[in-house]
C-alpha cells in the first residue's frame, strides 16, 4: 500500500493495442471526495484508461495507484476497493432486480442478512419495489443505470468508477442520475466518471479532456472556461480541438 | 467460499428460467437415445438383390428361392439380361446381383460344376463385404443339400474333412446394437451438454459483457470456474441418469455393474469435459466460434472415440491423437460397467486418465483465465 | 427491392470479412476433419487381439495356429492360458477373443467330417464381434480348402466387386466424410444468422426499413451459400487429390448438387434460426439435431437398408441421406442426373420447405 494523498495517482500511463497507442502517456491526479470528469469524443481512450485503472487491463507502461494499491500488482485489492459501472450495461438481464443485487451482494462477500437489508434499502432508494420480482431486461434504460450504479455500490466502496453512464439515457433520467453521483459525492466517495456530453462536464469538480489518447486539457470547468473565453463546455471543447490541431 | 455459494444460485436461476434449454437438456438427449438405439443395427440385413436366370431350370429356380426367402436379402425381382441388371445396380437399387448361366442345371447334372456370378456394389466396401459372405453361406447349405442329393461316391466323402468354428458372443449373446449405441450416445450427449453449455456460458458472459463486471468484483478465478463447474455437474448427473432409466425402461438395458463405481467415472469424465469446455470459451472470442470449436470437438469426440469404428483400425498416428480425446476413456468405461459389469480396479487406468485430463485442462483453463480483458 | 438486397448481402458479407479468425476457422476445420477422420475412419479390422488356448498340441492344430498368425488381423496377446482366466482376460481387455482347440482335435479331423473349434468373443463392441466372426469364418473356409483338394462342390460362386473392386474404406467413407462434413457446416453457419441480430438488437433496426422479411432471408442465404460452395470445393479437392477418391461422373452436375445440398443444409439453420431466441439455443439446436442423425441416420456408415422400416422413412428427412447418394453415385459409379433424379428431388423438397417454414415463422414473429 502506497500513500501519496491521493486517490488515484497515474503517471506517464501508456496502452498499446499492438502498434496502436489508445492511451498515451497520460498522468494525473484525483482527490479524495472530487467528482472527476473524463471528456472526449468516441475512441479517445477513456474506457481504456479505467480499465486499467481497475486492474482489468495491464499497462504497457507507467505508473497507476488506486485507492494506494498498484495496479501492476495489487489489482485484487484494488478490486475489494471499488466500484465499477463498465460502458455497456452488464448485469444479467435474465435475472430479476432482486435477484442481481442478491447475486453482485453475495459476491461482494454480505451475508444473507446484509444482503436482505440492502436490498431493501435500495428498492426504496431506487423506487423499484414494484419491478423487483421482474426480469431486468424488461426496465427501461434509464432505470437499469441507476441499479446498475447501486450494485456497483453495494459494497460501500470508496472510489467509485463510472463508464459514460448517461449515455442513451433520456434528460430527465440523466439529471436524475446526476443527482444520485453528487449525493455520493456529498457522502465523501470519490468519482471518477466519463461522458461524452459537454453539459455534463460541467457538473464535475474537475475535468480532462481526452483526445488520441492524450489528455489534452485538465482543469476545474471554470477555470476552462475562463481560460478559453467560453461560455459553455462545448465552445471549451471546440477550442480545445482547434488548438490541438492547429 | 460462500461467494461461490451466490454464483452457483444465479447460474441455476438462469437455467431454470430458460424453458427451452431445459428442453433442450433433456428431451433431446431421450428422443436421440430412442430414434438411435432402434434404428441402428450394425448387422447387415435386407442387401437389395436381383437375380439373372438364363436358365429358367428346376435347379435355377431353387437357388433363386433360396436368394429370396433370406432376411439378409431384399429380392426386388429377376432381371431380364445381365445389361438390365447392370443398370439397376447402377441408380443404386440393387446391391447384388447374381447371375446364373445357360445350362446351369445340366453342367450340374454332368459334374462340370457350373460358376454361378455374385456381382456386388462395393461403394460400401463394409456392406459389399458382408453381402459376399451371405451369399457364401446360402451357397454352402445348398452344395451341401444337392451334395448328398446327388449321391457322392462314399470314399470320396470319407477324405472331406472340415474344421468348423463354433462361436460364442460373451456378454451380448444377441449381438444387439442397442447395447452398443445406448452407453456410447450417453457418452457423446454428456460430452455434448456439459463441454458444450460450459463453454458457451463462459463465453457469453464475455460476449454480452457481465463477465466484465464480474471481473472487477473479488471473485477469485477458481470460484468462477466452479461456479460454472458445479451446476453443470448437477445438470450432467440428472441428464445421465434420465438416459439410463430411458434406456432400461425403452430397451431393457440395465447396467450390469457396480453404480457408484460408474458415478465416479462420471465425475471424472465430467471433469475433463467440463475442463475442456472452460478451456475452449478462454479461447473463443465469439458465441460464433465456440460454435465451431464445440462442432469440431463433438464430431472428433464421436469419431475417434471407439464409438462405432475400434480404435485398434486406425493409423497409429491417429491412435495418438484419440489418447486426446476424454470420450475415448469414458466409452470403454461406460460399455464395460454397463455390459460387462467390469470391477472398477480393472479399469483405474481410463479413470486416471480422465481425472489428469480433466485436471490438466481446468490448470491451463485457470492459467489462461486473467481476471483481466485482452 | 434489387437495391435493398444488395445491402443486405454486401453488409453480411462484411461480418464475415471482418472477422478473419472465424473466418479461417470455418474454411480450415473441415479440411482438418477430413484429413483426420479420413485416415481414422475404417472398418477393416486388424490387430485383433487374441488369446489362442490349445489343447490339441499337435501338428494339426499348429497348422491352424500358423494360419492365424500369418494374417496381419489378429495380434496374439496370450497363449496356452488356464481356461479359467478366460473371463478375467476379458475384463482386463487383453483380448477381443479367445480361441480355444479342443484336445481331441486332431483325432477328430482325420476321422469326422466336422470338427469344432470353439471361439470366444466379447460381443460387447457387437460390431467388432461380427466381424471378428466372420474373419474366423474365411480362415476355416480356406483352411479347408486348402486341407480338402478333392473337395468339389457342385457348383461355386465367383465374386465380382463393382465400383470399388478394392472395397477401400476410403472410397466410401471419404465421400460420405464430404457430405456430413458441408451439411454441418452449412447448417451451423445460418444457424446463428438471425437470432444473432435479435440478440444484440440489430434486428430492430433492419425491421424498421422498408426490408421484406423474404429479402432478410435471401440475403442472408446468398453470402453463406458462397461460403459453403467453397467450404465444399476445398474438401472436394482433398478428398480427390490426396485421398485418390476418383470423380468418375459429370463434375458440373457434382457442383450442381452441391448448391443444392448446401442451400438445403444452410435453410435448415435457418429455420433453427428463427425459431429460437438465443444464439446460445441455437447453436445447441443445430449441433445437437444435425451430428447425431446426420453421421447415424443417413447410410454415412450405418446401412439404412438394414433398418426398420420406419427408421428407413425417417431417414429421408435426413438431407445427408440423398446427397450422399448423390456424391457416392456421382464420384464412384458414374451416375447422370437421370439416375438421381429421385434424390435431387427430395433435396429440392427438403429445401423448399425449410425456406418456406423459416420465411412464415419470421414474418409471423414480426407481427
Ligand atoms: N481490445 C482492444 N484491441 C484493440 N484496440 C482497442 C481495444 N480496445 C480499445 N481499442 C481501441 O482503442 C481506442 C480507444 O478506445 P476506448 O478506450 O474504448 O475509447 P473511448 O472509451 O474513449 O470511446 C479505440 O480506437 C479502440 O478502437
Ligand atoms: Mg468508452
Amino acid at each position: 500500500m502506497t500513500n501519496s494523498g491521493y486517490t488515484v495517482h497515474v503517471e506517464n500511463l501508456t496502452r498499446m493495442f499492438g502498434t496502436f497507442k489508445a492511451v498515451d502517456n497520460v498522468s494525473f491526479q484525483v482527490k479524495p471526495g472530487e467528482i472527476f470528469g473524463f471528456l472526449g469524443a468516441n475512441g479517445a481512450g477513456k474506457t481504456t484508461t479505467i480499465r486499467m485503472l481497475c486492474g482489468l487491463l495491464l499497462p504497457t507502461s507507467g505508473k497507476a495507484i488506486v485507492a494506494g494499491y498498484d495496479v501492476y500488482k495489487d489489482t485484487e485489492a484494488i478490486k475489494r476497493h471499488i466500484g465499477y459501472m463498465a460502458q455497456r450495461f452488464s448485469l444479467y438481464e435474465d435475472l430479476t432486480v432482486r435477484e442481481n443485487i442478491e447475486f453482485y451482494g453475495g459476491v461482494y462477500g454480505l451475508n444473507r442478512k446484509q444482503i436482505k437489508t440492502k436490498t431493501a434499502e435500495l428498492l426504496d432508494y431506487l423506487k423499484l419495489w414494484e419491478h423487483a420480482d421482474k426480469l431486468t431486461a424488461s426496465l427501461p434504460l434509464g432505470w437499469k443505470q441507476r441499479m446498475a450504479l447501486s450494485t456497483a455500490l453495494l459494497h460501500n466502496p470508496d472510489l467509485i468508477f463510472l463508464d459514460e453512464p448517461t449515455s442513451g439515457v433520456d434528460p430527465e433520467s440523466r439529471r436524475n442520475f446526476w443527482m444520485l453521483i453528487y449525493e455520493l459525492s456529498e457522502q465523501g466517495k470519490t468519482i471518477f466518471v466519463t461522458t461524452h456530453f459537454m453539459d455534463e462536464a460541467e457538473y464535475c469538480h474537475r475535468l480532462s479532456i481526452m483526445r488520441d489518447g492524450k489528455i489534452v486539457e485538465l482543469d476545474k470547468p471554470q477555470s476552462l472556461k475562463q481560460k478559453y473565453k467560453a461560455d459553455t463546455m462545448q465552445d471549451v471543447f471546440m477550442k480545445v480541438v482547434q488548438k490541438v490541431e492547429a | 467460499m460462500h461467494r461461490i455459494l451466490y454464483l452457483i444460485q444465479k447460474e441455476f436461476r438462469q437455467i431454470l428460467r430458460q424453458r427451452a434449454y431445459l428442453g433442450l437438456i433433456f428431451i433431446m438427449p431421450f428422443l436421440q437415445i430412442v430414434v438411435l438405439g432402434f434404428a441402428i443395427t450394425t448387422d447387415v440385413k435386407n442387401v437389395p438383390i436381383t437375380i439373372v436366370d438364363e436358365d429358367h431350370s428346376a435347379m435355377s429356380r431353387r437357388l433363386v428361392d433360396a436368394f429370396s426367402v433370406t432376411q439378409s436379402f431384399d429380392f426386388q425381382g429377376l432381371s431380364q439380361s445381365s445389361n438390365q441388371a447392370k443398370e439397376v445396380m447402377k441408380r443404386g437399387l440393387v446391391k447384388l446381383i447374381l447371375h446364373i448361366p445357360p445350362d446351369f442345371e445340366k453342367d450340374l447334372k454332368n459334374n462340370v460344376h457350373p460358376k454361378v456370378q455374385a456381382i456386388v456394389d462395393g461403394v460400401d466396401g463394409n456392406t459389399a463385404g458382408i453381402a459376399l459372405a451371405y451369399v457364401n453361406q446360402i451357397a454352402v447349405k445348398l452344395q451341401q443339400e444337392w451334395y448328398s442329393e446327388m449321391g457322392l461316391h462314399p470314399e470320396e466323402l470319407l477324405e472331406v474333412h472340415l474344421t468348423e468354428v463354433e462361436t460364442r458372443m460373451a456378454y451380448n449373446a444377441a449381438l444387439e446394437s442397442v447395447n452398443n449405441i445406448v452407453p456410447g450416445i450417453l457418452a457423446v450427449l454428456l460430452m455434448a451438454v456439459t463441454a458444450f453449455l460450459t463453454g458457451m456460458s463462459i463465453v457469453r458472459e464475455k460476449e454480452i459483457g457481465t463477465l466484465e463486471q464480474l471481473m472487477v468484483t473479488p471473485i477469485q478465478n477458481i470460484e468462477l470456474v466452479l461456479g460454472k463447474v458445479v451446476p453443470m455437474l448437477v445438470v450432467a448427473f440428472l441428464l445421465f441418469n434420465v438416459g439410463m432409466l430411458g434406456a432400461g425402461l425403452i430397451f431393457g438395458l440395465w447396467m450390469k455393474g457396480n453404480l457408484f463405481s460408474l458415478y465416479l467415472m462420471l465425475v471424472f469424465f465430467c471433469l475433463s469435459t467440463l475442463g475442456l469446455g472452460i478451456f475452449a470459451s478462454t479461447i473463443a472470442k465469439t458465441q460464433q466460434q465456440a460454435m465451431f470449436i464445440a462442432w469440431f470437438f463433438m464430431v472428433f469426440a464421436i469419431l475417434l472415440s471407439g464409438f462405432f469404428v475400434p480404435i485398434e483400425n486406425m493409423p497409429d498416428f491417429i491412435q495418438m491423437i484419440t489418447y486426446l480425446n476424454p470420450v475415448r476413456y469414458f466409452m470403454v468405461v461406460i460399455r464395460e460397467i454397463y455390459l460387462k459389469g467390469t470391477e472398477i480396479q480393472f479399469l483405474w487406468k481410463e479413470g486416471l486418465a480422465m481425472l489428469v485430463f480433466g485436471l490438466v485442462t481446468f490448470i491451463s483453463a485457470s492459467l489462461r483465465f486473467h481476471k483481466r480483458l485482452n | 427491392m434489387n437495391q435493398i438486397l444488395l445491402s443486405i448481402i454486401k453488409k453480411e458479407f462484411w461480418h464475415i470479412l471482418r472477422d478473419p479468425q472465424t473466418l479461417v476457422i470455418i474454411l480450415l476445420m473441415p479440411i482438418l476433419m477430413l484429413f483426420l477422420f479420413g485416415y481414422a475412419i475404417t472398418l477393416e479390422m486388424k490387430d485383433i487381439t487374441t488369446v489362442i488356448i490349445d489343447h490339441s498340441k499337435t501338428p494339426h492344430s499348429r497348422q491352424f495356429i500358423e494360419k492365424i498368425r500369418s494374417t496381419d488381423f489378429f495380434n496374439i496377446t496370450g497363449f496356452n492360458i488356464p481356461e479359467s482366466q478366460i473371463e478375467d482376460i476379458f475384463f482386463r481387455r487383453q483380448a477381443r477373443c479367445v480361441l480355444v482347440i479342443p484336445s481331441d482335435f486332431a483325432s477328430d479331423l482325420q476321422t469326422e467330417m466336422r470338427t469344432k473349434i470353439q471361439l470366444i468373443i466379447d460381443a460387447s463392441d457387437p460390431n467388432a464381434a461380427n466381424f471378428i466372426n466372420n474373419y474366423f469364418a474365411q480362415l476355416s473356409m480356406r483352411y479347408n480348402n486348402e486341407n480338402n483338394p478333392r473337395l468339389a462342390m457342385p457348383f461355386s460362386v465367383e465374386p465380382r466387386i463393382f465400383y470399388n473392386p478394392d472395397l477401400k474404406s476410403d472410397y466410401f467413407f471419404v465421400p460420405g466424410l464430404i457430405a456430413v462434413l458441408i451439411l454441418l457446416i452449412s447448417a451451423l453457419l445460418t444457424s446463428i444468422a438471425i437470432v444473432r441480430e435479435k440478440e444484440i438488437g440489430t434486428m430492430e433496426q433492419i425491421l424498421v426499413s422498408p426490408v421484406h422479411p423474404v429479402q432478410i432471408i435471401i440475403g442472408k442465404v446468398i453470402p453463406y451459400t458462397i461460403l459453403g460452395f467453397i467450404d465444399s470445393i476445398l474438401i472436394l479437392l482433398v478428398g480427390h487429390f490426396w485421398f485418390g477418391v476418383p470423380v468418375i461422373g459429370s463434375i458440373v452436375f457434382l457442383l450442381f448438387a452441391l448448391v443444392i445440398y448446401i442451400l438445403t443444409g444452410l435453410s435448415f439453420g435457418l429455420m433453427i434460426s428463427t425459431i429460437t431466441d438465443s444464439q446460445q439455443m441455437a447453436m445447441m439446436a443445430a449441433l445437437l439435431s444435425t451430428i447425431l442423425p446426420t453421421i447415424m441416420l443417413s447410410g454415412f456408415i450405418f446401412p439404412i437398408k438394414s433398418m426398420p422400416l420406419i427408421f428407413q422413412y425417417v431417414s429421408k428427412i435426413v438431407p445427408a441421406t440423398h446427397f450422399l447418394e448423390i456424391i457416392r453415385g456421382i464420384m464412384l459409379k458414374g451416375n447422370t442426373l437421370l439416375d438421381l433424379k429421385v434424390q435431387l428431388g427430395y433435396l429440392f423438397g427438403l429445401a423448399g420447405l425449410l425456406i418456406l417454414v423459416s420465411v412464415r415463422k419470421f414474418s409471423t414473429k414480426l407481427e
